[in-house]
């Protein structure tokens, strides 16, 4: 049996197919399409969640207001369950938190709406609402954010009580009332990394990039400039670098001393206090140290320390459902795309019986005919696996170009997946209508009306 | 060169089993032109297929060649089908997707041994029947005797040593069936054993020698007794 004759033999009856073959392929189109788009999402939101969390360190404790309720292996587990309380937590419980020795450092967390003015040499001033960040200058280790100009402030500011603030780039455009710029799909990926062959292949195809965000025009600057916030004045000394995120983005931020905070919004309580261990080694025992400072001042326990790790576990759980049920709504797709699919190739099966029963006369044998027929199925459910993938990717380039709420993320092992499982259609839906014209006797076939 | 003995074929039908062929027997030598004639329904495609191995009969003897061909597995008769015998149908029987030049290299593509000039052998089989210039078209481009000569093509691309043609002159205008068989003396002069099935007594005079169909036999059939048919 000469396999790359029948390959060929298959390939022209596609081609003979034309308009059949484009309907037949559309149902694995857009199952594969659907696999491409609904995996970089799910992927996208995993590694922008786990990103956000697990950038803050696996040496960090969360203390935060309210309970969390522990697993069977003890373990704080978000998703047994957490009471909800107003938190009582103040810059004092932080103050205890910074004497133990198995503590590195302590970011005090104020974050409540507030209102910021700025106003133009005349001009009428504008005023916009945003995240009022009460921290301390560990917040920009903790949650690795970058500075676009100026600076962070510092500890004799914060001690000072310096009236001092660093604006997100939101807040700042805002301010200026500029288009807020593009953000940068990944902070942690400035640096282009290489691409490989197909996308290279791809980006030459639709002259596009993935990572397409336009650079921003140069824009005048609030830093040095004077601020008003809840009626008191403030000196901007710095602007963070825009970043996408989900959910917790540092854009509509004005990050100011947490003293400073407390006094402005003239409340006592902070919303958390993220505390890094001295060591990964150490962290256990720094939770207890933790728990046991804050609870000096919270005898009632209406708090909990929770450590980096499990806020993980937490999330991970989370977006592996999140991925089980994509799953299931994609093979779901790819399977009825697969009916799709045999149901064309019985029917072809049937248009064709004559041509089979020419072919057997002429000498083909059982072999060669099932394999012809098997090819075409795989080719087809292949076209539409490849013409899927394209449009996927071109979702997932539209997305990372003009959505910003979190980057999708396309691995090659999702491409792999997807022209896996087509082929895998292929061979599946193409065995049945294969063995139905390979065993068909060539003597009835030829006699087929 | 084939020896069918005592063959049977039946089939099932509503009324129960409908004997076909019963108890055949049938000789050729090399090189003979015989035309098969028949009423309707007596057997002749049946005995047709059974030549040309398309169907298995349901008892007797088979030779080809002195290979047993009643023995045969699927394998071997797919193979002997494609070495030994071309085949010429009344309704062409052209794969409509394919051009004439994919039509006649079809038995050359299920061809075992690796072949040379395959191309060229084309070329030369659609050069005997007229069609040298008709490479690229479709069958539905073609006259119903250009189809017919694209079908004689393709059944004698391989060389074979029979050539089975069922009525291939059944749906043909005098003119065109003239143009046919010339092609099929032509082809016997070069030494192809031709079996010929047909209801015309026109088209069966052109052959050596003349069977008759009957009662699920075969009755040899004097020329003279035909002539006044």
């Amino acid at each position: 049996m000469r396999l790359f004759k029948v390959f060929k033999m298959a390939l022209l009856g596609i081609w003979s197919n034309k308009f059949r073959v484009l309907l037949s392929i559309f149902g694995v189109v857009i199952g594969v399409f659907a696999v491409i788009a609904l995996s970089a999402i799910s992927l996208g939101v995993k590694d922008t969640v786990m990103k956000q969390m697990g950038g803050l360190g696996a040496e960090q404790i969360m203390v935060m207001p309210g309970r969390v309720l522990k697993d069977g292996g003890g373990a704080h587990n978000f998703l047994n369950g957490v009471s909800s309380l107003p938190s009582t937590l103040t810059n004092t419980d932080a103050e205890e938190i910074r004497k133990l020795e198995s503590v590195e450092s302590v970011t005090p967390m104020l974050e409540t709406v507030g209102r910021i003015q700025y106003t133009k040499e005349n001009e009428e001033p504008t005023s916009v609402e945003g995240m009022l960040v009460g921290t301390s200058g560990s917040y920009q280790g903790v949650f690795h954010t970058t500075l676009k100009e100026g600076r962070f402030f510092t500890e004799e500011e914060e001690a000072n009580k310096d009236r001092v603030v660093v604006l997100g780039s939101g807040i700042h455009a805002s301010l200026l009332n500029q288009k807020q710029e593009l953000p940068e799909i990944d902070p942690a990926q400035q640096a282009e990394p290489e691409k490989t062959w197909w996308q290279k292949l791809l980006d030459r195809l639709t002259g596009s990039s993935v990572s397409a965000a336009d650079a921003p025009a140069e824009e005048e600057s609030l830093v040095g400039k004077e601020v008003t916030i809840q009626g008191e004045t403030f000196t901007v000394i710095g602007v963070l670098e825009s970043e996408a995120t989900l959910g917790m983005t540092s854009d509509n931020s004005i990050l100011m001393p947490v003293q400073n905070a407390l006094e402005v919004t003239s409340t006592e309580n902070l919303t958390s206090i993220y505390v890094k261990a001295d060591s990964i080694e150490n962290l256990d025992q720094a939770e207890k140290d933790v728990h046991a400072a804050v609870k000096l001042n919270h005898p009632e326990t209406d708090f909990s320390t929770v450590k980096q790790t499990e806020m993980l576990d937490a999330i991970d759980t989370v977006t592996r459902i999140l991925q089980v049920m994509l799953v299931g709504i994609t093979a779901t797709a790819l399977v009825i795309s697969g009916a799709g699919i045999m149901n064309v190739m019985v029917m072809s099966v049937r248009e064709r019986t004559r041509e089979i029963g020419i072919r057997k006369a002429l000498g083909a044998s059982t072999i060669e005919i099932l394999f012809q027929f098997l090819f075409e199925t795989i080719l087809l459910c292949l076209a539409g696996g490849i013409i899927g993938l394209l449009l996927g990717y071109g979702f997932v380039t539209w997305w990372n170009g003009a959505i910003t709420i979190f980057p999708l993320v396309l691995p090659m092992w999702v491409i792999q997946l997807a022209l896996g499982s087509s082929i895998l259609i292929g061979i599946v839906c193409g065995v049945y209508p294969a063995i139905k014209a390979a065993i068909l006797q060539p003597s009835r076939a030829l006699r087929f009306e | 060169m084939i020896r069918l003995s005592n063959i049977r074929r039946s089939y099932r039908s509503a009324a129960g089993r409908e004997s076909v062929l019963e108890g055949l027997d049938f000789e050729l030598d090399e090189g003979e032109y015989v035309a098969i004639m028949g009423a309707s329904g007596t057997g002749k495609s049946t005995l047709m297929n059974i030549l040309g191995t398309l169907e298995r009969p349901n008892g007797g003897e088979y030779i080809f060649r002195d290979k047993k061909v009643h023995r045969m597995g699927n394998g071997k008769l797919t193979l002997l089908r494609n070495e030994e015998i071309g085949f010429v149908f009344q309704n062409y029987q052209l794969i409509p997707n394919l051009s004439v030049y994919q039509n006649v290299l079809l038995p050359l593509s299920y061809k075992r041994k690796w072949q040379s000039k395959k191309r060229a052998r084309v070329k030369r089989a659609l050069a005997m029947v007229g069609l040298e210039g008709k490479l690229k078209a479709k069958p539905h481009q073609l006259s119903g005797g250009q189809k017919q000569r694209v079908a004689i093509a393709r059944a004698i691309v391989n060389e074979p040593s029979l050539l089975l043609a069922d009525e291939p002159t059944g749906s043909l205008d005098e003119k065109t069936t003239e143009s046919i068989l010339e092609i099929f003396d032509e082809l016997h002069e070069h030494g192809v054993t031709i079996i010929l099935i047909t209801h015309d007594p026109e088209v069966a005079k052109r052959a050596e020698r003349i069977l008759h169909l009957k009662g699920g036999r075969i009755k040899e059939q004097a020329y003279e007794t035909l002539q006044s048919l």
